[in-house]
């Protein structure tokens, strides 16, 4: 991943003329102070009585520190953590005034912004995982007074395609995706993200919806089919991850852009033909018996396509089914692609570029070969890998704002929802002039948000970012220490757990479409959508007794059965003097697991949006139950097993990770980094329990911010790493006590008993709501926030409170906000 | 934070991007050129699993030298080299989970599978990111039917840059002499470098006149966009200017190449140009995948007529079709020693600053838990590994470690790789290389 800094913010303030008193301070502008003066005073008021030259605090001296330059830099980044996060000065001394720690706070980032422009910039303000460095106070509490707002917007920009919408953008170019049924509302369907393979992979597959035959097992199939992965990186442990500083296209990407473009218009043209030989084409299998002779596994000979055209029929077919095409026709072609690839259509020097282009390859390799070449230039095309939104149209408001339009509006709605190109109505009203301002805006989002046809899966997205929960099939677990938790170890736990995501999207989705308290209901809610797998993951470790007691009940089963099969032959044999008996039936081999008590999935039929067939026989299936959890063992999306495995690690529980996760996604607190002297490790104890070893955090020097993180995430100790609930562990009761401590709410703060106890506080709480719009804004802003977001966050927050916890409200009213709409140049 | 290495790396990361941005192509050539010494490894990864039966000399038990003992028939080609060869036995992966393949994790020291995307950078990758710079950092070939070869001319199962991001091999010998050798080719590939060249020169003039109008704090982001298109194509300038020097190294385009009779008429094809990417110094890392990583894989040439998984399934001790399979790989290798052999290189040639690892993506057999990983290495690196001699280890240092020594062999101080101290906990008994086969 790459991010640059983004400096728009900065730039706003040197772009316009001030607006304010002298006495007024607009937070977020370059502090033109010296260190001398405003910033050593400052030091010397709140820092260094601790952190001074005799026996400093932490072994962290401050008095002589000087200003920043390269040689301190790591101390000052240290610096301007702790007293953002308003860490330092400790609570039990004299604290500056919020002003003034504001200011101290700009200047210190202007300051590491000067000293790194050459290495980069200051880029932990732009850091998503530092986005709760701003006080929550700052945006929903009282302002201080001296402080100034200004009307927001966000910079201009170009968004780098994500790697989800460029593989579904392509999908649609050769794959058909059945239309939407609103009886079957899970499952896939087109405009719904090509989700990722039975083994966590973003594949587009080509063809495999006329695949009717092939030669060996699962992997035979999945290594003769045609398939292209995600060609445009991200990072895996995602959280928010789209923001559009973060990445560029490098020139590998942008070189397999090319060669799938080649692979893609090939297929659009000629179909499996592309891929296959004429004879592979057939309905009957049984009539090419005799060119499927020998060992073909794993060949794309090994396949049998249906004569069935599934693929969409474009003008590139058109064109290239032309021995003498004429300008015209490839006028349309290049045209198509473009708008295709780009979402808009082509202005004229647009078209004629790459019309020239084909011309061009045409002459040199022929029609057919110079074609394709030429059109797959259009997917490289900055606009197909990039979505502008540089605002070139449009005046500048009294402020230096402009307002988004035409195209890059409609564009900028459609990509909040979407990863296809604009429905037919956002499409001519860009093109008729009605994308130009707010009402326009709120006419289509409302329009988009009632239309369950129109699919969203940027929604998807959001949630996917922002709880994490399909991380656990990438988490490598150890093999034995599955089988302890009471799980299948090897391949079957992946698996599952790519499965589990799958299911875990659904049932969002079934709480989101109710549209009521969404975010509560999606913490507390006790419906599970769930595979037969499940059974066994939403179940609940046995303790020896009850083992015992499942081990003891088979044996009586067992004999039980043989007995009755016993008494059936002895009457056969009554029955059939002198007779040889049948040979006994052989019993269905029952697979108990002793070590878990399952629990009945049942309920509802659901479907989760599942693959294409990647894996043959064995690929993913869509078919679920909308089942509910046991009661008192689980409350919510937190206790699911794609959660809880999504933090965990090879052997154990992640507690920290999951602490960490509530305290910055629910209580919107910050984590400073990890000091780079703290050796990250805890001890290797087997016969102690997690939070046992856990003790390591407990030393002062660490516990400051472990006391964020540890008392959230131990509560979860309820479960173990595969994510089923326990009663002991290590054979004692397990401890599930925790803490919330300094959240921000009083009313919050103080101890749990368990996870139950500290979703159900979390989840009735206004703070963790407001924070929960903190993170949509993020995510759909692509930016964080800042101070002068305070009222976009304040409106959309009661847009989504007055109107019982509406995300489509919420949505509604950051989509016409200024910071959605107005961009800054 | 960004810095020439970590771009010209990300550029490496791809089918063919794979040029450095303004390197003077002169001095990114390795020795021949400017009588520079260089280190460069080769990575020869066969699937389907490596028994050591087939490379241990009979009755050799414990560690000891080949001299004055014979090697087993499937790796017999070696036998005049068994002087460089060092045979180790007693590596584990177990951690890799390699059954079928391990895929990434061969390479990664990691958890692989079918599918499953790499979770880190693999060692070949790291390596080209350690030794000089060259015009190609790093060059994968990939052998294996030749359906697949023609359909998938490109696939990545094994090497990877970073999470998520694997790096593909080459195929399809004409699209890669096309890469490496389109300036100097004449007819069709000459006519499709020239109508790829003028539309990667179009595509660029594209993309830097929707620059132009980008506010300052995106227009760095996009310049990198632009900028890959301005290596892709001074790739060219570059090449052209030592052509003189490359037209001695590039193979010649024959009916192999464009009527292949067999897949190993292609495979033999991209050994060449592998080779002639290594002597005429372009890159100095070579990934060679027989099998391309998976569990298929054909190689009728020889008289194998058996293809794909079956092949996985019968023993390979013994057993003619391994011995010829293996025997066709030793003498893939022979090839690789003979030709760096003649290239001279400081006081000696090329072979005395290479190291081969020959090795499987599967560990000792298809269906293995990965306890015993066989490798074979061929050269001493500038004297760094242990030759002519056998190794018998305890199976509690992982193929990590090995990984590790190469990496400090080739100038990195790395105590690890890709693992962290929780996992060697369990998976290895020490840390830093495996010094039993350092000299």
């Amino acid at each position: 991943m790459i991010r640059m800094p983004v400096r728009w913010f900065a730039l706003f303030f040197l772009g316009c003329v001030p607006l304010v008193n002298a006495d007024q301070y607009i937070p977020g502008q370059p502090l033109k102070k010296d260190f001398a003066k405003f910033a050593e005073p400052f030091l010397t008021r709140h820092c260094t009585a601790c952190h001074g030259s005799d026996d400093p605090a932490g072994g962290l001296s401050l008095h002589d520190i000087g200003k920043v330059q390269d040689v301190n830099v790591g101390i000052w980044k240290s610096i301007w953590a702790q007293v953002t996060l308003r860490e330092m000065p400790p609570q039990d001394a004299n604290q500056p005034q919020v002003l003034e720690r504001i200011q101290f706070s700009d200047w210190v980032v202007g300051e590491l912004g000067r000293v790194l422009e050459s290495k980069g910039g200051f880029l932990e303000p732009e850091d998503p995982n530092k986005a709760n460095f701003l006080d929550h106070a700052l945006l929903f509490g009282d302002l201080p007074a001296g402080v100034k707002l200004i009307p927001t917007s966000s910079p201009t920009r170009i968004w780098r395609v994500t790697r989800e919408e460029h593989i579904t953008r392509l999908n649609e170019l050769i794959n058909k995706e059945p239309d939407y049924d609103p009886a079957k509302p899970g499952l896939r369907t087109q405009g719904d993200v090509v989700p990722t393979n039975h083994g966590g992979e973003l594949k587009m597959y080509f063809g495999t919806d006329r695949i009717i035959q092939w030669q060996g097992g699962t992997v035979a199939y999945a290594t003769a089919v045609k398939s292209v992965p995600a060609i445009l990186s991200s990072s895996r442990k995602h959280g928010l991850e789209n923001y559009p500083a973060f990445y560029t296209v490098n020139s590998a990407e942008a070189t397999q852009i090319i060669s799938v473009a080649n692979d893609v218009l090939r297929y659009m043209a000629d179909g499996p033909l592309s891929i296959a030989k004429p004879y592979q084409i057939t309905d009957d299998p049984n009539s090419i018996k005799d060119k499927m002779v020998g060992d073909l596994r794993g060949l794309p000979t090994s396949l049998v396509y249906s004569t069935q055209i599934r693929r969409p029929i474009t003008p590139v077919f058109d064109l290239l089914e032309l021995e003498n095409p004429t300008e015209q026709h490839q006028r349309r072609a290049v045209e198509f692609m473009f708008e295709a690839l780009t979402f808009r259509s082509p202005r004229l020097h647009e078209s004629d570029a790459y019309l020239q282009l084909v011309k061009e390859s045409v002459e040199k390799l022929g029609n057919k070969d110079g074609t394709i070449l030429g059109l797959s230039a259009i997917f490289l095309d900055r606009d197909a890998v990039f979505r502008p939104e540089l605002a070139e149209a449009g005046e500048t408001d009294r402020y230096g704002r402009v307002l988004l339009q035409d195209w890059e509006l409609g564009l900028a709605i459609n990509h909040a929802f979407s990863y296809i190109k604009p429905d037919p109505v956002l499409r001519e009203a860009i093109v008729s002039g009605n994308m130009r301002n707010r009402e326009d805006v709120r006419r289509e989002v409302e329009r988009i948000l009632g239309d369950a046809t129109i699919r969203k899966p940027r929604i998807l997205q959001f949630f996917r970012d922002y709880f994490d929960y399909d991380l656990g099939g990438y988490i490598c677990k150890d093999s034995r220490a599955l089988t302890s938790a009471g799980v299948a170890g090897g391949n079957a736990h992946y698996r599952a757990m790519f499965d589990a995501t799958a299911s875990t999207e659904r049932l969002i989705e079934i709480i989101v479409a109710k549209d009521q308290q969404v975010l509560r209901e999606l913490l507390t809610t006790d419906l599970a959508v769930a595979t037969k797998a499940d059974s066994v993951y939403l179940g609940k470790v046995n303790t020896p007794k009850e083992r015992q007691k499942s081990i003891e009940a088979e044996k009586q089963y067992q004999q039980t059965l043989a007995d009755k099969i016993a008494a059936e032959l002895e009457a056969w044999k009554k029955a059939n003097p002198g007779k040889e008996p049948p040979k006994p039936k052989k019993q269905p081999n029952r697979n108990i697991n002793h070590n878990v008590t399952q629990v009945v999935i049942d309920g509802e039929k659901e479907y989760a949006r599942v693959s294409r067939r990647s894996f043959g026989a064995g690929s993913m299936k869509p078919e679920r139950t909308l089942t509910r959890t046991s009661n008192g063992q689980r409350l919510g999306l937190l206790t699911h097993p794609a959660w809880l495995v999504s933090h965990s690690d090879a052997m154990d529980n992640h507690a920290i990770l999951r602490g960490r996760w509530i305290q910055e996604r629910l209580i919107g607190g910050g984590i400073p980094d990890v000091p780079i002297t703290v050796d990250a490790m805890l001890p290797d104890e087997p016969q102690n329990t997690l939070r046992e070893r856990m003790r390591v955090t407990r030393e002062s020097y660490c516990w400051n911010c472990h006391r964020k993180m540890d008392p959230l995430g131990l509560p979860f100790e309820m479960f173990n790493h595969a994510g089923l609930y326990r009663e002991l562990e290590l054979d004692q009761v397990v401890d599930t006590s925790g803490e919330i401590i300094d959240s921000g709410d009083p009313s919050l703060d103080g101890n749990v008993a368990n996870a139950i106890e500290l979703i159900n506080k979390l989840a009735n709480s206004e703070r963790v709501e407001q924070v929960f719009i903190r993170h949509a804004f993020r995510f759909w802003m692509g930016r964080n926030e800042t101070i002068h977001d305070g009222p976009v966050l304040q409106d959309a927050y009661s847009a989504y409170k007055e109107n019982g916890g509406s995300m489509k409200e919420m949505l509604i009213s950051l989509l016409t906000s200024d910071a959605f709409i107005y961009r800054q140049r | 934070m960004l810095n020439r290495r970590k771009i010209l790396h990300g550029m490496a990361a791809g089918a063919g991007a794979v040029m450095t941005a303004a390197l003077d192509p002169r001095k990114a050539m390795a020795a021949p050129e400017t009588g520079r010494t260089t280190k460069r490894v080769i990575f020869f990864m066969q699937n389907q699993g490596f028994d050591p039966k087939t490379c241990i000399p009979k009755g050799m038990t414990s560690s000891g030298s080949l001299a004055n003992v014979t090697l087993p028939e499937p790796i017999s080609p070696l036998e005049s080299y068994k002087d460089r060869l060092h045979i180790i036995n007693g590596i584990h992966g177990t951690h890799t989970t390699p059954s079928h393949s391990a895929f990434f994790g061969a390479l990664g020291g990691y958890r692989g599978g079918d599918g499953v995307p790499p979770s880190g950078s693999t060692i070949d990758y790291e390596l080209s990111k350690v030794l000089p710079e060259t015009l190609m950092p790093h060059l994968c070939i990939g052998m294996d039917s030749i359906e697949n070869m023609t359909t998938k001319p490109t696939v990545a199962n094994l090497s990877a840059s970073g999470a998520g991001q694997p790096i593909f091999m080459h195929s399809n010998p004409n699209h890669l002499y096309q890469m490496l050798y389109g300036g100097i080719a004449t007819g069709e590939i000459r006519k499709q470098h020239e109508a790829k060249s003028n539309l990667l020169a179009q595509v660029e003039k594209l993309a830097n006149a929707k620059g132009q109008s980008l506010p300052d704090h995106t227009a760095q982001r996009y310049s990198q966009f632009v900028q890959g298109f301005r290596d892709t194509n001074g790739l060219q300038d570059r090449l052209s200017k030592v052509s003189g020097h490359l037209r001695k190294f590039a193979p010649v385009v024959d009916e192999r190449y464009t009527r292949p009779q067999f897949e190993t008429d292609w495979h033999d094809a991209l050994l060449e140009l592998g080779i002639s990417a290594l002597t005429s110094g372009i890159t100095n890392t070579l990934t060679i995948g027989s099998g391309r990583g998976e569990i298929f894989g054909a190689w009728k040439g020889i008289g194998v007529e058996k293809q794909g998984h079956d092949l996985g399934h019968i023993k390979q001790a013994d057993n003619p079709i391994w011995i010829k399979i293996r025997q066709y790989n030793s003498r893939m290798l022979v090839k690789i020693m003979e030709a760096l052999d003649s290239i001279p290189e400081g006081s000696g040639s090329m072979m005395d600053h290479t190291l081969i690892v020959y090795t499987s993506n599967n560990a000792d057999s298809q269906h293995t838990s990965g306890a015993n990983w066989p490798v074979m290495l061929l050269g001493n690196f500038d004297g760094a590994f242990k030759t002519g001699c056998f190794t018998q280890l305890d199976g509690k240092r992982p193929i990590n470690a090995l990984y590790t020594a190469i990496l400090r062999a080739a100038g990195s101080s790395v105590d690890r790789f890709n693992m962290d101290e929780k996992l060697a906990k369990k998976f290895d008994r020490d840390s830093g290389p495996i010094k039993e086969i350092l000299t």
